[in-house]
């Protein structure tokens, strides 16, 4: 059963690879309906297929594949010409036939598809009974050589299908076995004559005698199982080469050499992200390496070790950073992947919509990692399949224009830089800006207001705002006012940036900029208060040093002039919840964050620098937190939060602007004092005798007094937060950190900008107080002093309650 | 010879036996303390227990989820299982430790004040939590008897559950 299973695998991963193929080359013959090149490859993958699933039992898909490969063997043979109604019919029936594999993917089975109706409209065309499907001639033709057909039929019966549902199971595997051995004889005989020969293989030896058309076809599907990629463009050739001479047919083997010179093996992705896991933890490890060897570096300045250790620390770095590019190349897929069925999408809309359309494709050999390929899909299609109904005239209009008749979509990939772009343009009708405006305001998008204020670049952006849209009608291609809005969140999700521009009447361009790859991003890291945070650099677009008093409030709102521009802004405080210990600065930075086509300014404390981060989960536990993409883990080991652009552009519209403005009433409605006790007064000084006489002073008050022997120690039990302090008694003069360094560092700390510092010092000089004042002291004490004079300068700064004296 | 060998094999094997005839009855339980109270998870939902190192904090969260820390290349959740049972804040100290749990999948690092000790409980010391606290929304699996006290045993798959 394994084995049976092992088939199954191959015979989808080939099918599908082939199906892929089919389309593109269908729409090419339609275009080109004698190019027997194509309708042979056309036909060889109709009856491959049909062998293969015949072989595993797979009737219905044999049914439905044996009645297309009769009208393409009519067609290859010229009895039939192709014209686009039959095509209609043949795409349908290739539609069922990717139903059908999707199907058995799942299910193992082919049931429950009903191919009965496209087999009829299948089997009509092929009996020549084309009533509405084309015209006489062809009718007629097709009569006259029906006859002509079906003898050719009786001599290909016989070779092609041999009865594999009616031999016993063992027979079954004698006929594998035949043909893996037949094979495997092939291969060598391959392998010998190519390292006699080199490629050019011109006169090889026949093959065993038991080569009839029939084996050879079940052979090369075997071959294409192992190399797929070029199988369907060397088939065909092989196949016509063969019906003509014994010659061609062993030259067959020798042409499709070069596809098993290139080998590959398939991998399953899993193991992929396991080993970009494993770079990602290289990665965290090297910046720590690096930081490690900046500190040494330091610290043993000049000696001789410290060369050597530089040398391994760029080694090791440099050979990561070359892994990591190794592994995420690994990773990449061609673009193409995805391009490939654009063409037959095309091709259906134009029908459906009467225009006529061109595509045209470039850069589809650009390579993007797996996951975004994957992710990159959908959004194209909604482009594609507006630009084909909103974009593209019809025909007359084109024509009335001064327009060629045929409207051109060009879809192109190329690298710039670390990002990838996909531009999508057309020389359609163009966006009309005041159109898309009225239309916004009709619908309730925007406000007059905001109409107003418009440039033509930021009204072409409303195209992906949810609820819009530029059709009059809702058709079955667009026009729901849903699909530019789900394009701008997939492409957000991937980091990306849309860039849209257009004329009237000359066109429109899309541009799509995509990072190359998601676990390894380049970021921007800022600080606020003591807390850091990554915010992935592709979202970035400048940073600028401001002053607070640039910032303006408009409407509850930080704005900010930017060049010509009105910025909006927020703090990252505000909306990741930053407890506000150190006073801001006279200066901050603002980070111009850039997404789609919205722009917004993030105030931060510090910028810290650009970093190569690895992206990490939360975790389950931790998952969905609004405004954070995930983790990274930096240098020092240190966990970093990455800022969800997307969502934090978001949650800046809720936010208020709380931003510079400082409020202390929480702080006074917290300190009710309702006995002596809840007052707490620190004493700061280095001798225990002085301390000793401020204890004694104060004692008589019934308050709480904690002791510090030092500036330090005293900063230290503040940050600790365990009490608090209504007032602070310092000496000037004590090691470690005097009093005017103290009280200075203390008012940097929000909490404390009102708490009253009292000086205690034998310093008596002007200069002195002054520098007191200065510091940010509000009394001054000079020893020796009278314990009550002491204790009613601390009453009168704690606003000591009279009831308790 | 390998007379002598099968029976060191078959002594080895009725060993072995007997001492999961042990384990059956037994459960192993790490006790540490939280507030003024004795709790208990079982050993084998350990994945270690680590010295407090610093964490980052996480927005938007509950305040008992302290943020996130580092486990050896790991992003791993921080609770702090005293807020999370109501009780004061307090300094962590000398004898706090992070207790990091495993559940499947689901990993996170609880502050703990204190460990106490590894715990043989037999199983049928163990009794159903009480019934003010049934349903199945309690995180206490049981209670364990032991001889001067008693121990709350915790379900470690409802302490490693989102719940906001």
């Amino acid at each position: 059963m394994d084995e049976f299973q092992e088939i199954l695998q191959d015979f989808l991963v080939e099918s599908f690879e082939l199906v892929e193929k089919l389309d593109e080359d269908l729409v090419e013959l339609e275009s080109h309906p004698d190019d027997l090149e194509l309708l042979n490859g056309i036909f060889r993958v109709a009856h491959t297929v049909k062998g293969a699933s015949s072989f595993l039992n797979f009737d219905t898909l044999t049914h439905l594949t044996h009645h297309m490969e009769d009208v393409l063997n009519k067609a290859r043979h010229g009895d039939l010409i192709i014209s686009p109604d039959i095509m209609d019919v043949i795409l349908e029936s290739i539609d069922l036939m990717k139903a059908l594999l999707e199907k058995i993917r799942d299910t193992s089975s082919d049931d429950g598809i009903d191919v009965a109706a496209c087999v009829a409209r299948l089997d009509k065309i092929s009996n020549g009974d084309l009533s509405g499907l084309a015209d006489a001639v062809a009718n007629e033709e097709a009569n006259k050589e029906a006859a002509a057909e079906e003898a050719q039929e009786v001599v290909e019966e016989p070779e092609e299908e041999p009865d594999y549902d009616n031999m016993d199971p063992d027979d079954v595997e004698a006929e594998i076995e035949r043909l893996l051995a037949q094979r495997q004889a092939e291969d060598k005989a391959k392998r010998e004559a190519k390292i006699a020969a080199g490629e050019e293989v011109p006169s090889m030896p026949p093959e065993p005698s038991d080569e009839e058309p029939k084996e050879e076809k079940k052979e090369e599907k075997v071959q294409a199982k192992k190399a797929p990629t070029p199988a369907p463009v060397s088939a065909p050739k092989a196949s016509s080469k063969k019906a003509s001479s014994d010659d061609a047919k062993a030259a067959a083997p020798a042409k499709r050499a070069p596809a098993t010179v290139e080998q590959t093996i398939r991998v399953d992705v899993k193991r992929l992200d396991h080993l970009m896991n494993l770079i990602g933890e290289l990665v965290l490890a090297k910046n720590r390496l690096i930081k490690i060897n900046d500190d040494v570096e330091e610290r043993y300045e000049g000696e001789e070790f410290l060369e050597e250790l530089n040398q391994v620390v760029s080694i090791v770095s440099l050979v990561t950073t070359d892994l990591q590019i190794a592994v995420m190349k690994t990773r990449m897929l061609p673009i193409g992947k995805v391009f490939n069925k654009f063409p037959r999408m095309i091709r259906d809309l134009s029908r459906e919509l009467n225009k006529k359309i061109e595509l045209v494709i470039s850069g589809e050999d650009t390579e993007l990692d797996k996951s975004i390929v994957e992710e990159i899909g959908d959004p194209l299609v909604h482009i594609i399949r507006n630009s084909c109904d909103h974009g593209v005239e019809t025909p007359e209009e084109r024509l009335a224009k001064g327009k060629p008749e045929e409207g051109t979509i060009t879809l192109k990939a190329y690298n710039e830089g670390n990002q990838i772009v996909i531009q999508i343009d057309d020389d359609g009708k163009g966006l009309d800006p005041q159109m898309l405006k009225e239309k916004s305001l009709e619908k309730g998008v925007i406000t007059e207001k905001e109409a107003e204020n418009m440039s033509d670049k930021e009204a072409f952006t409303l195209i992906f705002r949810p609820g819009f849209s530029t059709a009059a009608a809702v058709t079955s291609v667009s026009g729901r006012g849903v699909g530019m809005d789900v394009v701008k969140t997939n492409i957000e999700k991937l980091n990306g940036m849309i860039d849209i521009d257009s004329e009237i009447d000359k066109g429109t361009s899309i541009k799509l900029k995509i990072p190359l790859t998601l676990a390894i991003i380049q970021a921007l890291l800022v600080g606020v208060q003591e807390e850091h945070y990554a915010i992935p650099l592709a979202s970035v677009l400048e940073t600028v040093r401001i002053s607070k008093d640039e910032i303006y409030t408009v409407e509850g709102r930080s704005v900010m002039r930017l060049r010509d521009d009105v910025l909006s802004l927020v703090h990252i405080g505000d909306i990741f919840e930053v407890e506000r210990i150190l006073d801001a600065s006279e200066h901050a930075y603002v980070v111009v964050l850039g997404l789609g086509t919205s722009k917004l300014g993030l105030i931060v404390d510090i910028l810290v620098g650009q970093e190569e981060i690895v992206i990490k989960s939360l975790g389950d536990y931790l998952k969905g937190i609004e405004g954070i993409a995930g983790a990274t883990i930096r240098g020092d080991g240190g966990v970093t939060l990455i800022v969800d652009v997307v969502a934090l552009m978001s949650m800046a519209r809720d936010v208020k602007a709380s931003t510079m403005a400082n409020n202390n009433e929480s702080e006074a409605a917290s300190s009710e004092k309702t006995k002596p006790s809840d007052y707490t007064i620190m004493v700061v000084d280095d001798s225990k005798t002085d301390r000793t006489i401020m204890r004694k002073s104060l004692e008589p008050m019934g308050v709480t007094i904690v002791e510090a022997n030092d500036g330090q120690e005293a900063l230290n039990i503040l940050k600790a937060g365990d009490y608090n302090f209504d007032a602070m008694l310092i000496d000037i003069e004590m090691p470690r950190m005097d009093g005017y360094t103290l009280a200075t560092e203390i008012k940097k700390y929000n909490r404390y900008k009102n708490l009253p510092l009292i000086a205690v010092t034998s310093r008596t000089s002007k200069s002195d107080r002054m520098r007191g004042v200065e510091s940010g002291m509000v009394e001054y004490i000079t020893k020796p002093y009278s314990a009550d004079y002491l204790a009613s300068v601390v009453q009168r700064n704690v606003n000591f309650k009279s009831e308790f004296l | 010879m390998s007379d002598k060998l099968k029976d060191i094999i078959n002594k080895q094997g009725q060993q072995q036996e007997s001492v999961v005839g042990q384990l059956d009855d037994v459960v192993q339980l790490v006790g540490f303390i939280i507030g003024d109270e004795e709790y208990a998870i079982p050993i084998l939902s350990i994945q270690e227990i680590i010295k407090p190192i610093s964490w980052t904090r996480v927005p938007q969260v509950p305040k008992y989820v302290l943020g996130v820390f580092n486990l050896r290349g790991s992003v791993i959740p921080l609770i702090d299982l005293r807020t999370k049972f109501g009780l004061p804040i307090k300094k962590q100290n000398d004898e706090t430790r992070f207790i990091v749990m495993r559940h499947g999948d689901d990993v996170a690092g609880f502050v703990i004040d204190r460990l106490t000790m590894a715990i043989r409980i037999k199983k049928e010391n163990v009794g159903p939590p009480p019934d003010t606290v049934n349903g199945d929304n309690t995180i206490i699996d049981g209670v364990g008897k032991q001889e001067d006290k008693i121990i709350t045993i915790l379900k470690v798959n409802k302490l490693l559950e989102r719940d906001f």
